[in-house]
């Protein structure tokens, strides 16, 4: 139908003869219907169909129908009227449709239950993986001495020197690869308690590790009398523990006792006998130490790195299927490098927090007993006089130099100021000169 | 005389009368619901039965949002798609129109057959539209909540059937007229 001529549509009319017109709309079409013989063709039509499907009759309904409705509405009576209210009755309303299936009820409710038990299970096997593959007893049982093993190497500068190594892994000895072992052990303790943890931080935590993790600190203060042995002791000491030394610095001034700062990364349950062996170094002077707990920080971390590799997979699928537009790939690309840097980032803060509950801190402070010593003989006339002309001549070379370096820094402004003040003050003096000529 | 809703609201109360009146009311449009649409006149009773069975049982649970024939019906075409699917999963013959018409219908019984086979030839969507208004007399919007799908959808399956049909029926013996 064309709509320069007919200003309603066909279904427009057909909806006028079901009566589904607003009134406004029906008395427009109907206008049209009286102008217009074509669309009252049509619409004499369409009730010609309807009056060929008014013709299709069946037969009446059976006698049994009643008789067969009334014996099964016998076998149950009518309904309690408003059975149930409130709530309940609004569950009730809710969960209708399902109220037939409770077969299908029954069985999911046993899968449930199986799924929760095998769950179950498997935590607390992961559990107890987890505890055999404790740290303390790894280092108890693998008996980290390492008595052969050499000494990093040391920079010696001037009368400071400094020894510097990276805190994780340690170096490459014979302790080291022990303490990377464990390390690596650590990990795998890390990975299963990723795995127990479920991937929705909604429902966190449901585990527990088997005993806390503890980064532990200590900090001795010890006075030695000979202090010349102290520093191959204290690397004597690390080594032996199967830790290492993250830096050392000694320092002997010339008026004071010398002293030794150094930190110390031990393991953490030779700790106690580490520290035993550096107070038998001298005297104690101070003495403390302290544990932080981090298992909730261990477990938070775990469970969003955990989180967020699901979500950069996610991402990653959703790339992989996706079929859009460019810029919709480019926002998924660049989401998925955001993602990346923060599992990286979480990554590393868990590996740091790893080494701070493997390897326990210690600040060793050693200083010397200090012994004051007498003043020598002052020193003799010519000695003075000596340094006094020394004394005289540095004087003498810093005046010419500094006149030197005064020249040097003015002598562009002075002559720029010359050039542009000589003209003036030239024609000022000939002034000057021709009215002094006639009076004198 | 009392309205249908009325009715189904005092049957929710628990006014066995009430549900004696609504049967009678229905009983014919219910059996021709099924009877239009099954081959087995003893299958389209049972899904009658069923389908009053239905809205006595579930009448604690009828709320007045629409009117009852729309609820009637819903009722009874759930019913009807549910024995479909049982019916095509035991791969019994399950046609959508019967056969043979019944004996005591009062329309010629060739014109009642070319009507039937005319309707049988539609697509199945718009027939089903087409049958829900021609047969059950719905409004396009009580079409559209039993079918779930838009009213628009409705109205234009609908036109296109009724064209159809009325194309079918031109092409027979006192044939309609025709706009093109």
């Amino acid at each position: 139908m064309n709509s320069s001529t007919h200003p309603y549509e066909q279904e427009v009319v057909m909806a006028y003869l079901d009566g589904e017109l607003s009134a406004d709309r029906a008395s427009g079409v109907a206008a049209h219907l009286r102008e217009c013989a074509e669309c009252a063709e049509l619409a004499e039509q369409m009730q010609g169909v309807s009056v060929h499907l008014a013709n299709w009759s069946v037969e009446p309904a059976p006698a049994s129908l009643a008789s067969g409705l009334e014996a099964a509405r016998k076998d149950r009576a009518l309904p309690k009227v408003d059975r149930r209210k409130g709530i309940a009755g609004w569950l009730d309303g809710r969960f209708a449709p399902l109220r037939g299936r409770w077969i299908v009820g029954a069985v999911g409710a046993a899968a449930v239950a199986v799924m929760l038990l095998a769950v179950g299970v498997q935590n607390s096997r992961k559990e107890s993986n987890a505890t055999a593959l404790s740290y303390r007893q790894a280092i108890e049982s693998k008996q980290l001495l390492a008595p052969g093993a050499h000494a990093p190497a040391v920079a010696v500068t001037g009368r400071n020197y400094t020894q510097s190594t990276a805190p994780a892994p340690p170096p490459s000895d014979n302790a080291s690869q022990m303490a990377a072992e464990l390390y690596r052990e650590r990990a795998q303790i890390s990975e299963n308690l990723e795995n127990d943890l479920p991937a929705s931080r909604g429902s966190l935590p449901t585990f527990q590790p088997a005993e806390p993790m503890i980064a532990r600190t200590a900090s001795v203060s010890v006075i030695v009398k000979d202090f010349g042995p102290v520093e191959a002791a204290v690397k004597a000491i690390a080594l032996r523990h199967s830790g290492y030394i993250a830096s050392l610095n000694t320092a002997s001034p010339q008026d004071s006792a010398r002293t030794l700062s150094a930190t110390l990364q031990i393991p953490s349950a030779q700790l106690e006998s580490a520290i035993a062996e550096l107070k038998q170094l001298g005297r104690v002077d101070q003495e403390t130490q302290s544990g932080e707990e981090v298992t909730k920080e261990f477990t938070d971390r775990a469970a969003r790195l955990k989180n967020a590799r699901a979500t950069e997979q996610r991402l990653l699928d959703v790339l992989r299927e996706h079929t859009g537009k460019v810029k919709d790939i480019l926002d998924a690309e660049q989401e998925i490098a955001r993602v990346r840097g923060e599992i990286e980032q979480m990554e590393a803060d868990q590996r740091a927090l790893q080494t701070r509950i493997d390897f326990a801190t210690v600040q060793l402070s050693v200083q010397e007993e200090y012994k004051a010593s007498l003043q020598g003989a002052p020193p003799s006339t010519a000695t003075r006089l000596r340094n006094a002309a020394v004394v005289g001549y540095r004087s003498l070379i810093e005046s010419v130099i500094g006149i030197g370096v005064f020249a040097l820094q003015a002598l562009p402004i002075l002559l720029l100021w010359g050039i542009i003040l000589f003209l003036p003050a030239r024609w000022m003096w000939k002034r000057f000169r021709r009215t002094a000529a006639p009076q004198s | 005389m009392t309205s249908d809703e009325q009715l189904i609201l005092e049957l929710k109360q628990g006014s066995e009368p009430a549900f004696t009146e609504l049967f009678l009311r229905y009983r014919e449009r219910v059996w021709g619901f099924f009877r239009r649409r099954m081959n087995d006149a003893a299958r389209a009773e049972e899904l009658a039965q069923e389908t009053f069975l239905a809205v006595f049982r579930g009448a604690q649970r009828y709320e007045p949002r629409a009117s009852f024939r729309a609820y009637l019906f819903g009722i009874a075409f759930y019913i009807l798609a549910a024995d479909r699917r049982k019916s095509a999963s035991h791969q019994t013959s399950a046609h959508v129109l019967p056969d043979e018409m019944p004996a005591s219908s009062g329309m010629n019984q060739e014109t009642t057959l070319c009507v039937r086979q005319a309707v049988e030839r539609l697509d199945g969507g718009e027939r089903e539209v087409l049958m829900l208004r021609e047969f059950e007399e719905l409004s396009y919007e009580e079409i559209a909540k039993i079918l779930y799908v838009p009213v628009n959808t409705v109205r234009s399956r609908l036109f296109r059937a009724r064209m159809a049909l009325r194309d079918i029926l031109t092409a027979t013996p006192g044939s309609l007229g025709g706009r093109k």
